[in-house]
């Protein structure tokens, strides 16, 4: 069975997954057990939400 | 492209000057429609990454507004009906250009990077990424929006394409991956290298740099 601890290169590609509601149960899991301890994983999570949100934005608050 | 709205009166100025009187509620519509167009072609530059089919897709967006003012509802805006109009179009143009988008795809997956120098070899960060501190003070600023495109512009064309359909057109995977004809696991790979070399250039760009400082 592959271990319930993931790299962050792997919890950096479940991060987009999560961006696309594409995780199942078992990534889910293994990601926020990764989340706990890492603080790095944690900060990436957030700049992708924000990152998100900016291009939510993008045609109303571009220029012109 | 040069697209104006001709006035009916003779001797009336070129489009873009104020009318000299006798224009309607439509008038001021359709004026403003023809000043959203250099942005409707920034955004179908990012989403399509091809400039023929920009300029054709903004083409028939102002074509179709103008067509369609009646439709408008006054008491909506008129940039995000535009912006609407928009984004159908450039459905239209990926369908129309659908052979060169999808080998365009495959390429981007037999040669693009897999983003290797950001982690070492055990799957840890190569450097640390860092908070981007307030969000809101970011996206209040326009500026950050400016180089939020510069890194959209940087990206592969097909990573951007993906990652544009689903972020700014909300489509989901299933219809991105059926768009440009990639497999649904490419798909989710296109997207991750997609995020991955943005949230770099903004951190690069915006956030390590004297950008989002600027005018704190």
């Amino acid at each position: 069975m592959a271990s319930v601890f993931i790299t962050c290169r792997q919890a950096h590609a479940l991060l987009s997954g999560q961006c696309d509601g594409a995780l199942n149960w078992r990534q889910r899991l293994r990601l926020r057990i990764h989340l706990l301890g890492c603080d790095a994983c944690a900060i990436v999570r957030r700049n992708l939400a924000l990152l998100s949100r900016a291009v939510h934005a993008l045609d109303q608050r571009m220029g012109g | 492209m040069a697209i104006s709205f001709k006035r009916d009166e003779p001797g009336s100025g070129p489009a873009g000057t104020a009318p000299a009187g006798g224009a309607g509620p439509s008038g001021d519509a359709a004026q403003g429609i023809a000043a959203l167009q250099p942005m409707l072609l920034r955004l179908a530059r990012l989403q399509l990454r091809n400039e023929a089919w920009a300029e054709d897709a903004v083409a028939e967006t102002l074509l179709a507004a103008v067509e369609g003012l009646r439709t408008f509802d006054q008491r909506s805006q008129l940039r995000t009906w535009v912006v609407g109009i928009l984004k159908h179009k450039i459905i239209d143009q990926f369908r129309r250009g659908s052979r060169e988008v999808s080998l365009e795809a495959e390429e981007e997956l037999r040669d693009g990077d897999d983003l290797g120098e950001l982690f070492q070899a055990d799957g840890h960060r190569v450097s640390q990424p860092s908070a981007w501190g307030d969000p809101e003070q970011s996206l209040a600023r326009v500026e950050f929006f400016t180089v939020l495109q510069a890194c959209l512009d940087q990206l592969p064309a097909p990573l951007a394409r993906a990652f544009l359909l689903r972020e700014w057109m909300d489509f989901t995977t299933a219809d991105i991956c059926k768009e440009l004809q990639v497999t649904s696991t490419n798909c989710f790979v296109m997207l991750y290298r997609a995020r991955m070399r943005l949230r770099e250039c903004l951190e690069t760009r915006w956030f390590a740099g004297d950008g989002s400082k600027d005018h704190g």
